[in-house]
């Protein structure tokens, strides 16, 4: 059952960040200036720097050892000044690193740069051991099948014979000690192998019970039938293990961001890998590691070619990367993104009831913010698609100089009537199948 | 009033002969197998028991198996680095040129899938010829090579240009020639890279070679006017053309521009201000051109010097000898009415003639200066450079090579050891050359001669540009990387010329911006944008014509007599293979021929009177053998219209070294081309003698009969002067609607179909076989009566008697003139029909009605009874007997990964079992609509667009919204003109067309 492992999941995930939390406030609580300092370095240096990788800029790791304090302080806030005043260290530094000016900080006054300094000072505060292993457990694949359920209701329904049997052999024991009591001798009791073969001798008992077996594997054949091609829950191992919960959820990143396609175009595209680069080229999780890159950030860099230390593309060395299909649509069937995410989002916002601050593709895809790794979440089987198409109303499209002009036709005839997608011609086959 | 005149399409259908008969009654064309499935071990035999168990437990395994609930593995493998300009999934277009005409290119992530015209291309060039719609196939061909060749082993390109630069030093140094053997060069940034190739090779020189000539035209007007060049026919300023022998509609020059300048005077629009041009046609053979004549004259090959000079004498009032017809009256009846005409149409008349010898073409000068054709109807003075191949110079090569003179060869886009007249003189010529390249994409018959093929790139592959005529030029940009391990013959030049500039892109773009933008004060990306760069046309002046034209006359006579003699041959071009170059094209082998309906092959044909003489039937094999010891065996194919005592066979066939789909179709006709007075000459005298064998050809014409209903309506332009609606007067007959009404609130989509304007080309089947994915499935298949196309044209001949028309169906048996045919081409698609009888005959509700007007067919819940095709009265359902693209017997087209990119990915591929049928682009309508909706504004008039109708040069196809009173296809379905075909069974299609009108004065009638 999805259900299972996803409430499994989320309690597995919940004692863990409990668990990391703690441990990060237990080390953190006499570094007030560093806490400040890593809050300022994340927003203001870090899209140039890191603590232990070259990036842009130098690895900064070290960097008050190598420099005095007074000279950091004139630095950062305005590298480019103290260099053009001459300060032979500040050419130094500018010419090693080539040649590559620095942002101007202004807004830093000397307590922020100190907070910083602290920062790098003191690294990253280590996270909570085992996380890993929680997170690996979390991740492992899972795959849920509605033979689950029905193995549940199996479990229910012998649960209820055997409490059934228990209770029935109980009561007859109570009668028989009442009747002793009344002094009224019954017979002993027949053994249970003979009880059960009388059991088989009565015909209306056997009549019920071919009757259980057939309502049981009937049911379960048409079920089977039903959900045979149906993939809801698929969840394939991708070959990076992608969170979209840290991504779309903690990290917020708009859909559209990576998904450009699903705006313009039928394909919502799976993004190029120059994509994932903009933010990863200095997003590197080192301080996951031990200072070594995420091995799931390093699968991208491989595809890439791409050199960390050097910052060289290599385009020989690159490969293409192989990601599992998770929302499969037959081929004779036509879907279209823009149609349904630009054209209809109202629409399907008011339909499926999504807050404002939810993005549109939640309607169909479920919580993405939540999913650890993604799986699909609607069955998309074409009843799923028709019962859409009948409620939606879609009244609301009359904005659009399109909709306007074929809405005011259809209402000429279907006066009153609710204005669904069905109603403009939606269900008719050639509209998704040619 | 119906038209009581009878159309047939075949001979068998006008015979009634005893097979036709059957098949139309049929159900299905072939029998069904079942006698031999419960005659032989079907049921006679005892299952085993063991079989049984076997195969119920292979049954049972497989069905749990199917059952089981694993989710397919689709990889899904974007991008690593994107470009900007690619979203998956949205189609981008690019300009570029195919054949100096400029076109926009299809692209799907990266992958060229369809020709349209471009519309900045010009007034003319609106539409696309079959050949560029089928050429995104090629890009994809696998019988091309993958990498360079250097003495028939793979190479690199770093060894293969060191051989070839020792080999042209060597040339070079020794004193020899250098020659390179090319087909019209006109784009300017080739004739730029030559520049520099001759520069650094002094011993360099570029011949050009047409295969199919046109240097007849070009070297009468250097004697008549004192200019080399091809003029620029201006077909649309014409109201009386004579044409003799040339299929300008088709093959001739540049066919698809003159469609749209002809039609321009023929369609409905122009017939609604009463005016059409008069189209007088002579020839032997009866071509595409001659098929839409409004009178169409058989004259033999012989007959057309002496029908020419008649003419002359008929315009001029001078007598020059020879201006007689003999026995063919009709030829000149018509020549005397038709020089009356054209001197009352003095400035707006045209005469062309399609024969490529110097004197007839210098008579034709003598008699259109006469009739004031120079200035208005011809342009000398903005040539046209398509062709500018010169037959003597290669005739004069050949011999150069055979003496030894020659120390390297190098053949770009030409393939003489296929088309050059004598193949065998040719190839022992070329054996003494000591250094051979070919440019070529494939060893093919030249290639394979050569010691290394350097492989160009597909023109979709390339840069370059294009000079079609004076001051037109057009672009070519790639639209791909390469698909194979090929580089661009001009890049492979400047590499050999050791250029400054080697990288191809570079140099066209300097070009174009050293040479030819800073006039125009335009960029290099504006050239890209538009596509077609077009600098004011110089004004067309008058020429007089001075010459003598008493010699010429002569030269004429003498040619006429000596193809007198035996039975007088032509070979010519025809539409889906022209000059062979495209052979492996497996959408141009099955295009059908638009006249004769032949696919996958080329055939002798012969008029039916002279089948009789010769004592042949349909499809008997004969023995052609030509004076120079050239014969081929040939089937026979009774051609309607063709004149007594000729015959004509296709050029383009008998490939040897192609491909897997061109290879051995048809036989070689270049042998039978002769040289004559110092050019190529299609006509020459052979023998044709019965083998007594038996070759079915796949003939398309009658498959899918209507039975003799009457589907054609036509009148003359008197008629239709006095009364629009002639020939198309409706009968009062009471309708009865079995079916309830359905409201098409929102749009209902129709279309109208010009019968005028079309002249039958079949560039519309290729685009629609490229945009909706339909198969090929070859020569067995299509004599199965299985050929997929969606679209198809229907040719109907007919005759009217001089003493009136034809009105019973037993009358017709005993008339005798099937050399005067008339013949109307009908386009028959999916007539989507209000009250279709294909959907209520579905048993699982797979084809179905939809409220925009539209018969839907869901492929995926058709089970295959082929109801519906049964009930089709128009019968333009196909059904899928097999998966064409997955399926070793269909190896000549989709059967491979590479040429399955050509699918357009946004329609289905059908699978085995399954009906199909147009679909009206459905995928275009919802696109177009798509497109609406993300813009937030109303669907327009013309947004959409039909392939069918994209790729029509004649404008015969209108297709948009009926509902909206304003649009155009509105507008043309309020034409008096309009009849639904077969309306009186009235299932209401969704597809009118219009009358045919034909320009005819009874008096000159055929």
């Amino acid at each position: 059952m999805r259900d299972i492992s996803m409430i499994l999941k989320s309690v597995w995930k919940s004692l863990f960040l409990f668990s990391a939390i703690s441990v990060i406030a237990v080390s953190t609580v006499n570094a007030q200036d560093a806490k400040e300092g890593r809050t300022l370095f994340k927003a203001k240096c870090s899209s140039c720097h890191a603590l232990d990788a070259k990036l842009v800029g130098p690895a900064l790791t070290g960097v008050t050892d190598r420099h005095s304090e007074e000279f950091l302080l004139k630095w950062i806030p305005n590298s480019q000044a103290l260099i053009a005043s001459g300060n032979p260290e500040a050419v130094k530094l500018f010419n090693e690193n080539g040649k590559v000016a620095m942002t101007a900080f202004p807004e830093l006054d000397e307590a922020k740069v100190k907070d910083i300094l602290a920062y790098i000072q003191e690294g990253e505060p280590k996270p909570a051991a085992g996380a890993e292993g929680a997170a690996g457990s979390a991740s492992a694949k899972d795959e849920g099948t509605s033979g689950l359920s029905l193995a549940g209701i199996i479990a229910i329904v012998i649960v209820a014979i055997v409490i059934l049997v228990i209770l029935g052999r109980a009561s007859k024991l109570l009668e028989r000690l009442i009747l002793q009591k009344q002094g009224i001798e019954m017979e002993e009791d027949v053994p249970l192998k003979v009880g059960v073969r009388k059991m088989f001798k009565n015909k209306k008992f056997v009549m019920f019970f071919i009757l259980c077996l057939i309502i049981a594997l009937g049911s379960f054949g048409w079920m089977g039938m039903w959900n045979t091609g149906v993939h809801t829950g698929y969840q394939p191992v991708q070959p990076i293990k992608f969170s979209h919960e840290l991504h779309a959820g903690i990290n917020q990143i708009d859909c559209q961001y990576c998904h450009n396609g699903a705006f313009k175009s039928k394909n919502a595209t799976i993004p190029s890998l120059n994509v994932c680069m903009n933010c990863h080229k200095a997003v590197q999780a080192r301080d996951k590691y031990d200072g070594e890159i995420s091995p799931e950030i390093k699968k991208i860099y491989n595809a890439l070619g791409y050199d960390p230390e050097t910052q060289k593309y290599d385009e020989s060395k690159s490969k293409p990367m192989e990601w599992v299909r998770v929302h499969n649509l037959p081929d004779f069937a036509y879907f279209n993104h823009s149609q349904h995410v630009v054209v209809a989002e109202d629409a399907i916002r008011k339909a499926k009831g999504l807050q404002p601050t939810e993005p549109v593709c939640f309607a169909c895809h479920g919580p993405v913010n939540t999913m650890e790794e993604i799986y699909q979440y609607s069955p998309l089987t074409m009843k799923w698609c028709i019962n859409c198409h009948k409620e939606t109303d879609i009244s609301g499209q009359k904005n659009n100089a399109f909709y306007a002009k074929v809405i005011e036709a259809h209402e000429k005839i279907k006066k009153g009537e609710k204005i669904t997608p069905a109603l403009l011609g939606g269900l008719e086959c050639g509209k998704c199948h040619y | 009033m119906e038209s009581n005149k009878k159309y047939w399409k075949g001979l068998e259908e006008y015979n009634n002969t005893p097979d036709f008969v059957k098949n139309n009654k049929n159900e299905f064309a072939e029998p069904l197998p079942i006698e031999d499935v419960l005659n032989e071990a079907g049921l006679s035999t005892v299952t085993p028991r063991r079989d049984f168990l076997k195969a119920l437990g292979f049954g049972l395994g497989a069905v749990t198996l199917a059952a089981c609930q694993t989710a397919p593995i689709h990889k899904s493998i974007p991008y690593l680095v994107k470009p900007e300009e690619v979203t998956p999934g949205i189609p981008n277009y690019y300009t570029s040129s195919f054949n100096g005409q400029s076109i926009l290119v299809k692209t799907r992530e990266g992958r060229p899938i369809k020709i349209e015209p471009n519309p900045n291309a010009g007034e003319f060039f609106r539409g696309t010829d079959a050949r560029a719609q089928a050429s995104v196939l090629d890009l994809y061909d696998v019988s091309k090579l993958k990498a360079p060749l250097l003495k028939n082993e793979e190479t690199t390109w770093a060894k293969l240009d060191g051989f070839v630069k020792t080999e042209l030093t060597k040339a070079q140094a020794s004193g020899k020639k250098i020659r390179i053997v090319s087909s019209t060069v006109n784009s300017p940034s080739t004739n730029a890279v030559l520049a520099q190739f001759i520069a650094k090779y002094p011993a360099a020189k570029l011949v050009q070679y047409d295969a199919v000539s046109y240097t007849g035209i070009i070297q009468a007007n250097q004697n008549s006017f004192g200019k080399a060049v091809l003029p620029k026919y201006n077909f649309d300023s014409a109201d009386l053309i004579l044409s003799f022998g040339a299929d300008f509609l088709g093959t001739w020059i540049s066919g698809e521009e003159f469609t749209a300048q002809y039609s321009k005077n023929r369609s409905y629009k122009s017939l609604e201000s009463k005016k059409m041009s008069r189209h007088i046609h002579f020839e032997s053979g009866m071509s595409l051109t001659g098929s839409n004549a409004d009178t169409r004259v058989p004259v033999k090959l012989s007959e057309e010097g002496p029908a020419l000079i008649a003419l002359y004498n008929a315009v001029t009032g001078q007598s020059l000898p020879g201006g007689t017809l003999g026995n063919n009256t009709t030829a000149d009846k018509v020549i005397k009415l038709a020089a009356k005409e054209l001197l009352q149409n003095k400035g707006k008349a045209l005469v062309v003639c399609g024969s490529n010898d110097v004197s007839t073409q210098i008579l034709v000068n003598a008699i259109n200066a006469a009739i004031g054709s120079y200035g208005t109807t011809i342009d000398l003075d903005n040539p046209c450079y398509l062709y500018a191949g010169n037959d003597a110079e290669f005739n004069g090569l050949v011999a150069e090579m055979s003496r030894g003179e020659v120390g390297a060869v190098l053949f770009l886009n030409s393939n003489p050891a296929y088309d050059y007249i004598d193949a065998k003189k040719f190839e022992a010529a070329l054996k003494s050359v000591p250094a051979k390249i070919s440019f070529a994409d494939r060893a093919d018959e030249t290639a394979s001669l050569c010691d290394a093929v350097a492989i160009n790139h597909n023109y979709l592959e390339s840069w370059g540009d294009a000079n079609a005529y004076e001051g037109y030029y057009s672009i070519v940009q790639p639209t791909i990387n390469p698909v194979f391990n090929s580089r661009q013959a001009e890049e492979s030049l400047l590499v050999w010329a050791d250029a400054p500039v080697k990288d191809y892109y570079q140099f066209v773009r300097s070009n174009w911006e050293t040479k030819m933008l800073p006039a125009l004060g335009l960029k290099w990306n504006d050239v890209l944008e538009k596509g077609v760069i077009s600098i004011a046309p110089k004004a067309a002046t008058a020429y007089t014509f001075t010459q003598s034209v008493a010699p010429v006359a002569a030269s004429i006579l003498n040619r006429s007599k000596s193809l007198a003699k035996d039975i007088e041959l032509q070979v010519y071009e025809n539409i889906p293979m022209r000059d062979g170059k495209n052979a492996n094209n497996a959408f141009l082998q099955e295009l059908p021929d638009p006249v004769s309906k032949v696919t996958w092959d080329n055939y002798v044909a012969i008029a039916p009177k002279y089948a009789e003489t010769l004592k042949v039937k349909e499809f008997d094999v004969v023995t052609v053998k030509a004076a120079n010891g050239y014969s081929i065996d040939l089937p026979v194919l009774i051609q309607p219209g063709q004149a007594r005592g000729t015959a004509s066979i296709a050029l383009g066939y008998g490939r040897t070294k192609v491909g897997k789909a061109g290879n051995d179709v048809g036989k070689n006709a270049f042998p039978f081309v002769s040289f004559i007075n110092g050019t190529m000459q299609y006509a020459t005298s052979v023998t044709i003698t019965p083998t007594g064998g038996y070759y079915e050809l796949a003939q398309t014409q009658t498959h899918h009969s209507f039975e003799g209903r009457a589907v054609i309506k036509e009148a003359t332009f008197k008629e239709y002067l006095k009364d629009p609606a002639a020939g198309n007067e409706k009968g009062e007959h009471k309708d009865y609607d079995l079916w309830d009404q359905y409201e098409k609130p929102g749009n209902n989509w129709v279309m109208a179909i010009d019968l005028n304007a079309c002249t039958g080309c079949g560039s519309c089947v290729v685009a629609c076989n490229v945009e909706n994915n339909i198969p090929v499935v070859g020569r067995d298949e299509v004599r199965r009566r299985r050929e997929m196309h969606w679209i198809r044209i229907d040719r109907y001949y007919s005759y009217e008697t001089p003493e009136g028309d034809v009105t019973k169906e037993k009358e017709i048996a005993n008339l005798e003139d099937l050399d005067h045919v008339s013949v109307v081409h009908q386009p028959m698609l999916c007539q989507h029909c209000d009250h279709a009888p294909c959907e209520t005959v579905c048993p699982v509700l797979a084809t179905v009605h939809s409220s925009d007007g539209l018969n839907h067919m869901a492929y995926n819940r058709c089970v295959g009874t082929r109801y519906c095709a049964n009930n089709c009265p128009y019968k333009v359902r196909r059904f899928n007997w097999f998966n064409y693209w997955n399926d070793s017997r269909f190896d000549n087209y989709l059967n491979n990964e590479f040429t399955q990119l050509v699918l357009n990915p946004d329609v289905t591929a059908r699978s085995r079992g399954v009906m199909e049928k147009c679909s009206m682009c459905i995928q275009r309508i919802q696109g177009g609509k798509l497109k609406a909706k993300l813009e937030k504004r109303p669907l327009k008039d013309g947004d959409i667009k039909m392939a069918c109708q994209e790729a029509c040069s004649a404008n015969a196809i209108v297709f948009g919204d009926s509902n909206d009173p304003n649009s155009e296809v509105s507008k043309a379905l309020r034409s008096e003109r309009i009849y639904y075909v077969l309306e009186e069974i009235n299932v209401k299609p969704g597809i009118g067309y219009m009358t045919k009108i034909r320009n005819t004065d009874t008096k000159v009638q055929a």
